[in-house]
């Protein structure tokens, strides 16, 4: 398998776009081509995630539609539905190629406009992944999933309320920081937990979780150029490298898991980037985590490695997932913050990470970071890619 | 009988699985015969929740995940005016949605 790394990384500011959703992954792939600054070297495939386009932007075939904008022709193409894991997906797609030698340089782009549809239609999208026998008909949201997780979690590891909204108080501090985010909102202990206005402000959206528990419905695109080696060493920048990936899959029905706090999906596909990477939790120095939900946020990093179960929330509260703490969780503000357009939001998080490697994150910059971890959570845990980059010395 | 739910019981090894599967999980079995999913059972988790699907006019939707008696968990609506962990719940057949006119039957749960 030939190395690969990402050469150039770029994004939409997330929230909510006007642009047609080929324009919005085109802006997005124009912002990482320029930051790899090919030159002539030519792009020899490209793959474009997106979970909804047929349904609420009634567009299919979005890779030939990308290509066609960016007057890519002949390259290859094609597009990855893989849900809120799409992101992470397409970005294997586009390892596998490289990886394979079927391609010296790809770009991968994650897009998608949530908001081209109501709140109630576009509840109902994201709904549709859940099982359609055992779960949907009973009405069943990710909102709803993740609260029945949440109950459990919370009830059995002693978590409680003000641990959630420490995650969120700080995912939006470190979105503060990132100018790509779709909440430029700093939030307090009062104003969503503890004061009497707390309720207002933070209605409950599926108990135990409120408002300020789940990530904003955002239109983004985010993209990354991968290539191979001999391309990575002509240009110019620092060199990260996808040092692993990792992928595992788990029950549809959440109800069918033999424990359904266990995020094993996570914990198998961590263990194969880690190994891949020939790296262990403990050597990483940032890392992105799918807090669609803030319970989430802290159960992934436990299935991740990165504590012991029924520990996060302990380091959440000492400040150790803050920046500038041991292992800073998040720093773009997360999906929390940063905003959770669904199939972009798994290359998203390799763009952080590049910037992050690279030294270009401006004011939420992880100082001297060489190894950097992302979760890309798709369905509720049924299909979960890992990927750990490390930044190569020239 | 529309108004039963059936799960799917592996012929080989005997196990129920609620949703069926083509190849059961446990011994890779693939002749099932129909298998009536109900009874009494513990709540493991609930969740009221207010960020509904389409099909609903109501405000809130009260969920749960049962364990029923035997290990078998399901996911169904809890009709109970006072959810609690662990209370002791039974099953019942009703409509859980509505759509395009169409009654869809599923679990509900009410305490025991």
């Amino acid at each position: 398998m030939r190395p690969v790394y990402i050469v150039g990384a770029g994004m939409t500011r997330f929230g909510r776009s006007e642009l047609p959703l080929v324009d919005l992954a085109g802006t997005a792939s124009l912002a990482a081509l320029r930051h790899a600054s090919l030159g002539k070297v030519p792009v020899d495939g490209v793959v474009v995630a997106n979970m909804g386009g047929s349904r609420i932007n009634r567009q299919t075939a979005l890779a030939s539609a990308l290509v066609d904008r960016l007057a890519l022709y002949p390259a290859a193409a094609e597009a990855v539905e893989n849900g809120p894991a799409s992101g992470a997906s397409a970005v294997k797609v586009g390892f596998q190629a490289v990886a394979s030698g079927m391609a010296d340089v790809v770009l991968v782009v994650g897009v998608e406009m949530m908001r081209a549809v109501d709140g109630l239609e576009g509840t109902d999208f994201v709904a549709s992944l859940s099982h359609p026998e055992v779960e949907y008909i009973y009405g069943v949201t990710l909102p709803s999933l993740a609260g029945l997780f949440a109950r459990l979690y919370m009830s059995r590891f002693g978590v409680e309320r003000r641990h959630l909204a420490m995650v969120a108080i700080k995912n939006h501090d470190h979105a503060m920081k990132n100018p790509y985010a779709h909440i430029h909102q700093p939030i307090t202990m009062e104003g969503i937990l503890t004061s009497p206005e707390a309720v207002v402000n933070n209605p409950l959206v599926a108990d135990p979780l409120c408002l300020f528990d789940c990530c904003p419905v955002s239109d983004g695109s985010a993209a990354v150029i991968l290539a191979s080696k001999d391309i990575a060493e002509r240009l110019s920048g620092p060199r990260v490298r996808i040092a692993g990936m990792g992928q595992a899959t788990d029950t549809h029905a959440v109800h069918e898991r033999e424990d359904p706090t266990d995020l094993r999906a996570v914990r198998l596909a961590s263990e194969k980037a880690f190994a891949m990477a020939d790296a262990k939790p403990a050597d990483v120095h940032v890392a992105e985590l799918h807090d669609a939900f803030t319970i989430l946020e802290i159960a992934e990093s436990e299935a991740a490695g990165f504590f012991k179960r029924g520990e996060a929330h302990k380091a959440i509260e000492r400040g150790e997932t803050r920046l500038g703490g041991r292992l800073p969780v998040n720093p773009s503000g997360g999906l929390k913050a940063r905003g959770h357009p669904v199939g972009a939001t798994g290359v998203a998080q390799l763009v952080e990470l590049t910037w992050q490697l690279r030294g270009e994150a401006t004011d939420r910059q992880v100082e001297k970071a060489k190894v950097a971890y992302a979760c890309n959570f798709g369905g509720f845990g049924n299909n979960v890619i890992a990927t750990v980059l490390r930044k190569e010395e020239r | 009988m529309s108004e039963a739910v059936y799960g799917a019981k592996c012929t080989a090894c005997g196990a129920v699985s609620y949703p069926r599967h083509l190849v059961c999980p446990k011994c890779r079995g693939e002749a099932f015969q129909p298998a009536e999913i109900g009874g009494e059972g513990v709540v493991l988790t609930y969740t009221d929740v207010y960020a509904l699907a389409i099909d609903y006019d109501v405000r809130y939707l009260r969920l749960a995940i049962v364990e029923l008696d035997g290990g078998l968990r399901v996911t169904g609506q809890l009709l109970d005016e006072e959810p609690k962990l662990g209370k002791r719940v039974r099953t019942t057949v009703g409509v859980v949605r509505e759509t395009a006119g169409k009654a869809i039957y599923g679990l509900q749960f009410v305490p025991a």
